[in-house]
C-alpha cells in the first residue's frame, strides 16, 4: 500500500480530521499555504500555536501557527522570546522545560513589529535640552 | 579535486608529456582536453562527425527525448518535498551568537546594567553610538542618553564584546524592519525596553554560549 503512495491518501484524510472538519482545513489552506500533520507541543500565552513533526526534514519540521485572534494579519515577529528558541532550532527544550530561562518580574511583554501602526516607536531625547530659552520677565 | 588541480598545473607546467590514463581522463574531464606543450584547451570540443555519432544526435532532434526527459524531471520535482520553508510559519536555524537588534539588559533586580564606561561607543567602527553621562541622584553613574543609530551599524558585535558588564548585547531579533527612517533611530528607553522584552532568549543565548566566554 505505501509502495503505490495510498497511506498518504489516508494519512491526508486523518489530517483533515484532526484539524476539525474540511472547512477549518480549507481555512487552513488559505492561511497557511499548507496543511500537515503535527503534534502541538505547546502554546504561549498570547495563544500562537506551536508544532513539530520530525518527519519533515530539519529546517522544516517546527512550525507556529498564530492565534485566530490575528486572522490573515500574521507576522513574523508575533513570535515571543520564549518560544523563538526553540522555533529557530537553538535548542529542544521547550520554554517550560529550559532551565537557562530566567522569569524576573521586570521582563516584559511581548509586542509585534508595530512599524506603521499608531503604536509605531519614535525616538525623542532623553536628557534634557543644554540650552534654556530666554524668557523674558513681562512688568 | 585541488590536489588534482595541482598535480595538473605542476604536470603542465613542466610540460611533461608522461601523463598517466586516470590523470588524463581527469584533465578531459576538467579541462575539455588533455594538454598538449604545456598549454591546456579549455574551448568547447568540435561534435565529433563518426556516422554513428551523427546518426545518434539526429535521433536524439526528432525524437525530442530532451524535452521528455525534462518534463520527467519537472514530474518528478512536483511529488518531491519542497526545499524551502514556509517562513512566517517555519523559521530557519538560528545560531545563539547571531547579532541582531541590540538590547540594553537589566541586573536580576532591574537596575539596569549599563555604567556609562562608554567602551561601546569608542569601539564602534560605524559611529553609531552616542552615549551621554550623569550622576544619579543616588550617586551612581548611568547614561542620561544612550543612541544607537541602526542604520548607520553593521551590526559587527564590537559592543557586546567591549561592555564590561554584558549591558549592550545584539540580540536575537531581526525582524526589526520598519517603514521610515527614523523608527531606527533607537534611544535608551526603545533599548531597555528591547532588554525587557527578550531578556528570557538573550539569557538563554548567553548561557548556550558560556563556555566559550
Amino acid at each position: 500500500m505505501s509502495y503505490f503512495g495510498l497511506d498518504r491518501i489516508f494519512k491526508l484524510l486523518q489530517t483533515i480530521k484532526s484539524y476539525g472538519g474540511i472547512r477549518a482545513s480549507l481555512y487552513k489552506i488559505y492561511r497557511m499555504d499548507s496543511l500537515r500533520p503535527g503534534v502541538l507541543v505547546g502554546t504561549d500565552k498570547y495563544g500562537n500555536q506551536y508544532y513539530e513533526n520530525p518527519s519533515y526534514f530539519y529546517g522544516r519540521n517546527r512550525w507556529v501557527e498564530y492565534a485566530p485572534k490575528y486572522g490573515m494579519d500574521y507576522d513574523g515577529s508575533q513570535v515571543p522570546a520564549e518560544w523563538f528558541g526553540w522555533l529557530h532550532y537553538k535548542t529542544d527544550f521547550l520554554p517550560s522545560q529550559d532551565p537557562s530561562r530566567p522569569n524576573y518580574k521586570w521582563m516584559a511583554d511581548h509586542t509585534e513589529n508595530l512599524s506603521g501602526t499608531p503604536g509605531q516607536y519614535m525616538p525623542y531625547s532623553t536628557n534634557r535640552p543644554k540650552i534654556q530659552a530666554w524668557v523674558p520677565l513681562s512688568k | 579535486m585541488s590536489s588534482t588541480l595541482v598535480k595538473l598545473f605542476t604536470v603542465s607546467r613542466t610540460g611533461a608529456r608522461a601523463i598517466t590514463p586516470a590523470l588524463s581522463l581527469v584533465n578531459q574531464r576538467f579541462a575539455g582536453s588533455a594538454p598538449k606543450d604545456g598549454y591546456i584547451y579549455v574551448n568547447n570540443v568540435d561534435p565529433s562527425m563518426e556516422l554513428s555519432d551523427i546518426t545518434d544526435r539526429a535521433a536524439q532532434t526528432l525524437f525530442v527525448t530532451e524535452i521528455l526527459r525534462g518534463f520527467g524531471v519537472t514530474l518528478g520535482h512536483i511529488f518531491k518535498e519542497p526545499a524551502t520553508i514556509n517562513y512566517p510559519f517555519e523559521k530557519g536555524p538560528l545560531s545563539p551568537r547571531f547579532r541582531g537588534e541590540h538590547a540594553l539588559r537589566r541586573y536580576p533586580s532591574g537596575e539596569e546594567r549599563c555604567i556609562a564606561c562608554k567602551l561601546c561607543e569608542a569601539i564602534c567602527p560605524a559611529q553609531a553610538i552616542t552615549i551621554e553621562a550623569e550622576e544619579r541622584a543616588d550617586g551612581s553613574r548611568r547614561t542620561t542618553r544612550y543612541d544607537i543609530d541602526m542604520t548607520k551599524c553593521i551590526y559587527c558585535g564590537f559592543c557586546q564584546e567591549a561592555c564590561p558588564v554584558d549591558a549592550i548585547v545584539e540580540g536575537p531579533n531581526f525582524e526589526f524592519s520598519t517603514e521610515t527612517h527614523e523608527e531606527l533611530l533607537y534611544n535608551k528607553e526603545k533599548l531597555l525596553n528591547n532588554g525587557d522584552k527578550w531578556e528570557s532568549e538573550i539569557a538563554s543565548n548567553i548561557h548556550a554560549d558560556h563556555l566559550y566566554r
